[in-house]
């Protein structure tokens, strides 16, 4: 990452300066993170997959004239459970590339001695990897449009998509920013952080004819993204109410607390420059 | 005089023991439906009521009120459970009582149907030969609606991708030109 800090104003006391560079600081990284991501190409190269693989799974949707009114709020909640599971899996790769792929590029030294405290600098890869995730859910928006509009769960779907999304993106974006501050290698870092979401995603694939025991209730509430799915499916497809399931929104609240808390405390720390790696 | 005494005892006992056949009463209810006719689309939602009155000397007991969906025209099939949610009331009315229950209803295939409720006699000293109370039929027309469809589609699927491709390719491309021009 290339950083630019604007020099400071003349004439202004030490504390006012730091605060002020600090303040800056924290908001030019940021932008910058959002830059890099965005102009380098690789955030649109990123969303075009997405968008080409949503379109594949809307076409194969709309293309089954079997469906019926019900069956149709499923294949809004399909749509819609695809939409957040790329765009969650989409932010952990971003995300686990945030510190280790700085260490790898050279390029950690260069912010570690930007005037910017290394709490901020996470809190930056994070809003940076979260971008993806609002521009995937922007991107989903026709997509579900089209199959939810003669139904009339468009704006319920999209607050849901909205709401479960963002809290899963930001448990799991956590999460991938502090295995990429463990790991000295990003091929490590986006291999674990890919195989943790496949552990994840893996009881939501087991077929549904299979006996669902109190193991299976267990796995599936103890898993931030498959509970986060439950919960959409059983708004849209069961017609509960939003109280009614509430209970699958813990996991993934409490993976958001507990990682975001790991990162801001032990974050200082895991963040710098690690022996045996190009420091540039 | 033994003899017409023992036959005096047994058909005076056969008389007074309430055989199993014998306790079996008729429901003496009426039961009604309201609307007769609904017209509506396929998922739309609906209300029908069916006002259900005692019309005997004695209180009903407890009775079960069933809803129940057909097809009446095609080879529709259907299943109830799919339509409404909640499909049996218990209850139990006093003579001349009168109780409306209502049923929420979802019209989830399209063509020709109806619905009826039935009254059966509930709990465990029924025998089974008990007469059934029926409703009027209620006629349902569901016609049908299709809102999905791959040309409704198409234009979404095309369009989202290849804009999105022209972006990333056209910001990749200057990325590098102006990696290359430095």
């Amino acid at each position: 990452m290339t950083l630019q800090v604007a020099p400071p104003a003349v004439g202004m006391s030490e504390d006012v300066r730091a605060g002020a560079e600090r303040q800056s600081g924290w908001l030019v990284v940021a932008e910058q993170e959002c830059r890099d991501l965005w102009t380098s190409g690789r955030g649109l190269v990123l969303l075009f997959l997405f968008s080409v693989l949503l379109s594949a799974v809307t076409y194969l949707t709309s293309t089954n004239q079997a469906l019926n009114f019900l069956e149709q709020r499923e294949s809004v909640n399909l749509v819609l459970q695809f939409a957040v599971a790329v765009g969650v899996l989409a932010t952990l790769v971003v995300s686990a590339d945030g510190i280790s792929g700085e260490r790898e590029r050279g390029t950690l030294e260069t912010l570690l001695v930007t005037p910017v405290p290394r709490r901020s600098i996470i809190a930056d890869k994070l809003i940076a990897a979260l971008s993806l995730w609002f521009a995937t859910f922007l991107v989903s928006i026709p997509y579900v449009w089209v199959l939810a509009r003669g139904v009339g769960i468009l704006g319920q779907a999209l607050a849901l998509g909205l709401c479960v999304g963002t809290l899963v993106a930001l448990g799991l974006g956590c999460i991938g920013l502090l295995i990429s501050a463990v790991c000295n290698s990003n091929k490590t870092s986006i291999a674990a952080s890919i195989f943790l979401l496949l552990i994840l995603f893996a009881p939501t694939q087991l077929p549904s004819g299979l006996p669902q025991g109190w193991f299976f209730e267990v796995l599936l509430r103890a898993n931030p993204v498959a509970s986060g799915l439950a919960y959409i499916s059983s708004m849209l497809v069961e017609g509960h109410s939003w109280t009614q399931d509430l209970s699958f929104l813990i996991t993934p609240l409490l993976t958001a607390i507990i990682a975001g808390g790991a990162l801001i405390l032990a974050g200082p720390r895991l963040v710098r420059l690690t022996r045996g790696v190009n420091a540039g | 005089m033994r003899k017409l005494l023992l036959i005096g005892l047994l058909v005076g006992i056969f008389t007074v023991l309430p055989s199993p056949a014998l306790a079996a009463a008729p429901l003496d209810a009426k039961v009604d439906a309201e609307p007769a006719q609904v017209s509506t689309v396929l998922g739309g939602r609906f209300k029908i009521t069916t006002p259900i009155t005692n019309t005997g000397a004695r209180p009903s007991g407890e009775i079960l009120a069933h809803l129940n969906v057909a097809s009446i025209e095609g080879s529709v099939y259907v299943d109830p459970e799919d339509w409404s949610s909640n499909r049996s009331q218990q209850l139990s009315l006093q003579p001349g009582e009168s109780r409306k229950l209502a049923w929420e209803i979802q019209a989830v295939n399209a063509g020709h149907f109806a619905a009826y409720v039935v009254v059966v006699p509930y709990g465990s000293n029924v025998v089974g030969n008990e007469g059934l109370v029926i409703s009027p039929l209620v006629n349902i027309d569901v016609a049908s609606r299709s809102t999905l469809s791959a040309g409704g589609a198409l234009p979404v699927v095309i369009t989202v991708p290849l804009l999105l491709g022209l972006a990333a390719a056209g910001t990749f491309f200057r990325a590098r030109r102006r990696g290359s021009g430095r």
